[in-house]
């Protein structure tokens, strides 16, 4: 994998875990969307790490840079505060912002990298 | 009538009566923005910090919270919680007038340094607020 491939992933997922830190706040603290979102994005930078693990990148403080960015994701994916028992906000009444959902759409994001 | 809570909001839990719509709208726009905020704030880390979407969304954040301050004054909302949602938003304010509002600097693609593909963080967080779809837009 590139170089340029694995630094958008990474631009990519340093928002999407801002605004999931931000949606921790909130009353997303105890949903099931938000625990669902954590697994995902904890499964995204293991992948991320993975990947970095067999990219052909020449440049040894290259990748010692990205892997500490990535252990940095890893890290703050695991601190996320999700609530120990959690059901979703809509259905506990607590959600009323419609049919849509911040967390699913922040993990979203992702796909603005192509 | 009975409270209910319908979100947190700078670490205050916030409640409304059933069918409270008027102070509910609000009440979500806050929620939305708590969110894009913090990734407007992960953005300016990024490249982006140096681009023109990162600036045009914040002037765009600046404006919408400004009308949401002013919809808000003008609204029906009870006093004692009207209150306590203006000062959430100048909290808002505050923190985005922090941002980069400059759109004279170069777009990152066009600098050859964006090369996520077609697709704009910038626009991508701005767009979480799409995410609210009840209660509808005030008439205000």
């Amino acid at each position: 994998m590139q170089t340029e491939v694995l630094e958008n992933q990474i631009r990519g997922l340093s928002i999407v875990l801002g605004a999931l830190q931000a949606a921790t706040g909130e009353i997303c603290k105890s949903c099931l969307n938000l625990e669902g979102a954590k697994i995902k994005v904890g499964k995204m930078v293991k992948k991320l790490g993975m990947d970095l693990d067999t990219a052909s990148i020449c440049c040894e403080k290259t990748k010692a840079d990205l892997q500490a960015r990535i252990d940095s994701f890893s890290k703050a994916a695991e601190e996320l505060e999700v609530a120990e028992e959690c059901e979703c906000q809509k259905t506990a009444g607590n959600c009323k912002l419609g049919a849509e959902c911040f967390v699913t759409a922040a993990v979203d994001l992702m796909k603005l990298v192509q | 009538m009975a409270k209910t809570r319908c979100g947190r909001i700078l670490g205050e839990d916030i409640y409304i009566e059933e069918g409270d719509t008027t102070t509910l709208y609000f009440i979500n726009q806050l929620r939305a923005y708590q969110v894009v905020l913090v990734a407007l704030k992960a953005l300016d880390q990024d490249i982006c910090h140096d681009g023109c979407s990162l600036p045009s969304t914040v002037n765009k954040v600046i404006k919408r919270l400004g009308k949401l301050k002013n919809d808000l004054e003008a609204s029906d909302v009870a006093a004692e919680k009207k209150e306590s949602l203006l000062s959430k938003i100048d909290s808002f304010l505050a923190d985005v007038s922090r941002l980069p509002q400059d759109i004279s600097q170069t777009c990152r693609k066009s600098a050859g340094e964006c090369v996520m593909g077609s697709g704009c963080f910038a626009t991508g967080a701005l767009n979480l607020i799409k995410e609210i779809t009840e209660p509808k837009a005030l008439k205000i």
